[in-house]
């Protein structure tokens, strides 16, 4: 992330019951920048949201960390607006901007008074058309994202243990390093480097950009022509072609930190890419798994005091992915138990199924999900861009509350065999024991 | 980052200062633009004496409902026990279990929350409009005949004891805990809302139920519903089910305004982790009370030292010198009193570099103070960034619990841009000199002690403590 905040991304595993196609329009720039609006006045804001088609799933060895690493360059300077002026400028309009990095996107975000639009077509046609790479700046913002790095490292558990389990859970597929990228690669990047991927990656005919708020479509057309159309074209990015070879056993990993209190687990299974059929199932299933005091991991880890916190997590991904079940154990429980306690829950379902009611559940949590993301013009435009991107059609939006409804437990029951066995799964345990012997 | 992101959720992670993005308060320099206004909403009182507000919006079919009672770790005695009974109330209920609770909440979809802050305790329920005959009820139960079921409260505590150690695994979660335990010592406000392991452990069901009864009376507590519902319905099911709320004796309320703390010389805690890759900081004072009435002139302040991306803090800190990913400053404000901090963290090695950038970077709010120039870009980032701060039912709910609170009316949104725009240059000046601290700063430093001991005695007058320390205290 640009920097450090409280802004939680708003729900994007959820589907656009309630709204209708003709609430978002779109249209197309000559140099093949896609552009959606959506008019919303409750509030005299707007954002805009640039979704760039480049992540750490575009990077290689050696330069592992570049993407975020961009997202970090793009603040720090162009042709009109030099070093420091982009933040500066945007503020005084009353703007404020931020951006997050993905495995697959890289996705800045400007939120700002309806009246600072034009200023801020201005800033980013600038920096995407004119960026002006400064072997200073360079440097500096090196210590910047080693900072963010090491502060990721000493403030969170999951950070430290899922860049571990990603590393041996793919051993061929990108997905394999961590998005901030290994620490080595930060310091070692060159300016050509650099140059190449802006010119690669941040090209008109890579970007998707939602804008949502206060604003009116001709308006939008009108500053879009003038400011974006006359940026050129690139030749398309390479596209990628690493298939993660099928896992054929459990892959395990074990990571040593002194000051952690209890040991905590993490299970990552195969899954596959968000466009498959079966994202559906897989998203309820881990609702089903830990979503509420009455989910399955709650009521066997939590209310049997075996754990003090069971989460799920499923990226939405360009390419086959991980699913993630995360568990902190509670006082005197050893990893081995908690690895043993949070495995049943899962073959249970695998062997017995689910509940009409716990799917049910389930169904109206995302429903709950939609409406939250709806509520905001930050959540449409994030979710609506997320949409586009990770489904690969607008118009699956409007699928997606028949996609959800039409799971059943029969279907929950097969993908949990499916994807959840043990060959398919690499186990990462993070404790402050020391390991011993031979 | 995705994944950073949920990893903050799993570890509860905290971002510290004013978070800079989304919820930072600005507004057009157009004079034509819409001026952005509190949404109507009723403002009554039962015959027992709750508090009730009502404000519909109609955007999603949803509800966001709280009830806020007038508890806080502020009354604690023992420490922990406003936030452990206000958890205790999803415990049961004289009709349901937890799980009988969990099941039916879940089973909608819906979320229903319990816990205190320093001054408040309270109840959040977010749910479908469709469910409200179901939803309203339950809530109604969860607030009025909670049965503290002693099985489960000992789970309860368990749970908490295990998190507070696990807290401890994260300066940033913690550094505020011992920021103001250290600045407040014997006043009130410096009991951590969690209380510690200890105390924790030794609190009964009897305790809970009596701190229950001594606070949680309607003339202390008032009902916030937000969202897509019919007033008038509202109304008549709030009537039925809370109108029986009956009030207790009084109970004696601590003086806040006494033992304020005099901070007569500099002093600083160091936190030891011996494992830490870098150090966490925290420097400040003593600071504001939420009703002052320059709150919106030291918020537009604020904002130029250390409350967004190009304030003078983050621009020396991360932008020019790369010591950090992020420095902040932030008036944390409480109903009589509140705190000041600068915070940043940094790798071990630049410890003492970045304390006294920081320290420089302060300095100039007297040095040099703000020039016009900074001043209009200031003014017009807060009034940018104010009404995405007041869109959603639960931003809305979270509101007027503050009017509750702290006193407050629509004022505060409707009056805000005037506010901001009266501020001249000299207001700054009589607002720095008048309400940031300059002398005796108080420091914490979370890190590896060895290293940073030298450092920190450059500073202050030192104390040590080890991480794993009970609670959050110097001694």
């Amino acid at each position: 992330m640009k920097w450090l905040c409280s802004l939680l991304l708003a729900c994007v595993s959820c589907s656009l019951w309630a709204t209708s196609a003709d609430d978002i329009q779109r249209f197309t720039l000559k140099n093949g920048m896609q552009i959606m609006v959506i008019e919303d006045d409750s509030i005299p804001n707007a954002n805009m949201y640039l979704f760039w088609k480049v992540g750490s799933r575009n990077e290689a060895p050696g330069i592992t960390g570049i993407s975020h690493f961009f997202e970090h360059m793009m603040f720090n300077g162009a042709k009109t607006y030099g070093p420091k002026q982009f933040d500066r400028t945007m503020e005084a309009a009353g703007g404020a901007n931020n951006a997050y990095t993905t495995e697959n996107l890289t996705v800045y975000t400007n939120w700002f008074p309806v009246s600072a639009m034009e200023t801020i077509f201005k800033l980013e046609a600038d920096r995407i058309e004119h960026l002006d790479i400064d072997a200073a700046m360079v440097e500096s913002e090196r210590r910047v994202v080693t900072s963010e790095r090491s502060t990721g490292l000493e403030n969170s558990n999951w950070r430290t243990l899922s860049e571990e389990v990603k590393g041996v859970a793919f051993r061929a597929h990108p997905y394999s390093w961590p998005v901030i990228g290994h620490e080595s690669d930060i310091a070692a990047w060159s300016l050509a480097d650099l140059q190449q991927y802006h010119q690669t990656y941040y090209a008109p005919n890579n970007a998707l950009v939602v804008i949502a708020g206060a604003v009116k479509l001709a308006q939008v057309k009108a500053l879009a022509e003038k400011y974006f159309a006359p940026i050129p074209a690139q030749a398309p990015p390479r596209s990628i072609k690493t298939v993660e070879p099928k896992q054929k056993g459990e892959r395990r990993v074990f990571v040593h930190k002194a000051s952690v209190s209890t040991p905590n687990i993490m299970l990552a299974y195969h899954v596959p890419a968000t466009k498959d059929a079966d994202y559906y199932g897989l998203d309820l299933l881990a609702g089903i798994l830990s979503e509420g005091n009455s989910s399955r991991l709650s009521r066997a880890l939590i209310d049997k005091q075996i754990a003090i916190a069971a989460e799920t997590y499923m990226p939405q991904s360009f390419d086959p992915n991980l699913f993630y079940i995360y568990a902190i154990a509670a006082p005197k429980v050893s990893a081995k138990q908690l690895e043993q306690a949070l495995l049943q829950p899962i073959e249970n379902i695998a062997k017995n199924g689910v509940t009409e009611a716990e799917l049910s559940k389930v169904k109206n949590m995302r429903l709950m999900d939609f409406y939250r993301a709806m509520e905001t013009i930050n959540g449409k435009a994030n979710t609506i861009g997320s949409y586009e991107l990770y489904f690969g059609d607008m118009n699956k939006l409007f699928d997606a509350p028949a996609a959800y409804s039409q799971v059943t437990p029969a279907d929950i029951q097969r993908i949990a065999q499916q994807f959840l066995k043990r060959e398919n799964r690499t186990v990462g345990v993070l404790s402050s024991a020391k390991e011993s012997g031979l | 980052m995705r994944t950073h992101i949920i990893s903050c959720a799993i570890a509860a992670l905290f971002c510290f200062g004013i978070a800079g993005c989304s919820t930072m308060p600005a507004s057009s320099t157009d004079a034509t633009a819409v001026k952005f206004t509190m949404p109507e909403f009723d403002n009554y009182t039962l015959d027992n004496g709750l508090t009730v507000y009502l404000l519909p919006q109609k955007e999603v079919p949803l509800i966001s409902m709280a009830a806020v009672v007038r508890a806080g770790s502020i009354d604690d005695n023992p420490s922990g026990i406003a936030s452990l009974t206000a958890r205790s109330l999803m415990l049961g209920t004289h009709r349901q279990t937890k799980a009988q609770i969990e099941q039916i909440a879940d089973g909608l979809g819906a979320s229903i929350t319990a816990g205190a802050d320093k001054e408040d305790s309270f109840v959040l329920a977010q749910f479908m409009s469709k469910d409200s005959a179901t939803m309203v009820p339950l809530f109604a139960n969860i607030v009025q005949t909670p049965s503290f079921n002693s099985d489960e409260l000992n789970k309860l505590k368990q749970r908490q004891i295990a998190g507070l150690s696990q807290a401890k695994e994260s300066p940033r979660a913690v550094i505020n805990r011992y920021f103001e335990q250290f600045l407040f010592a014997e006043h009130p406000y410096a009991k951590p809302v969690s209380g510690n392991r200890d105390s924790l452990a030794a609190i009964t069901a009897k305790q809970v139920r009596q701190f229950y009864d001594d606070y949680y009376q309607p003339q202390d507590s008032a009902i916030i519903v937000v969202g897509d519902f019919d007033v008038g319905q509202m109304k008549a099911q709030l009537q039925q089910l809370f109108g029986q709320w009956r009030e207790g004796s009084q109970v004696a309320r601590s003086d806040l305004d006494k033992q304020l703390p005099k901070l007569d010389k500099p002093r600083v805690l160091v936190v030891n982790k011996p494992d830490a890759l870098e150090t966490t900081f925290l420097i400040g004072g003593i600071g504001i009370s939420r009703d002052n009435p320059d709150f919106i002139g030291l918020e537009v302040v604020n904002t130029i030292l250390g409350g967004r991306f190009t304030s003078w803090l983050n621009d020396e800190l991360r932008v020019n010198s790369g010591l950090t990913y992020g420095a902040r400053s932030h008036f944390n404000t409480h109903a009589h009193a509140g705190v000041f901090t600068i915070s940043s963290f940094t790798n071990k090695k630049t410890t003492q570099a970045a304390i006294d950038l920081a320290l420089k970077t302060y300095a100039k709010l007297w040095q040099q103070g703000v020039d016009a120039k900074t001043l209009a870009s200031a003014k017009a980032y807060v009034k940018g960034q104010f009404p995405p701060n007041y869109e959603t039912n639960q931003q809305l709910v979270s509101l007027l619990k503050d009017m509750y609170i702290y006193g407050l009316d629509e004022e505060v949104i409707n009056s805000f841009d005037e506010q901001v725009d009266k501020l001249t240059v000299a207001d700054t000046k009589r607002l720095v000199t008048q309400y940031f601290p300059q002398q005796n700063l108080q420091f914490v430093l979370i890190g590896n002690a060895a290293e940073i001991m030298p450092i920190a005695k450059q500073y202050g007058e030192v104390k040590v403590v080890n991480i794993n320390d009970i609670g959050f205290s110097a001694n």
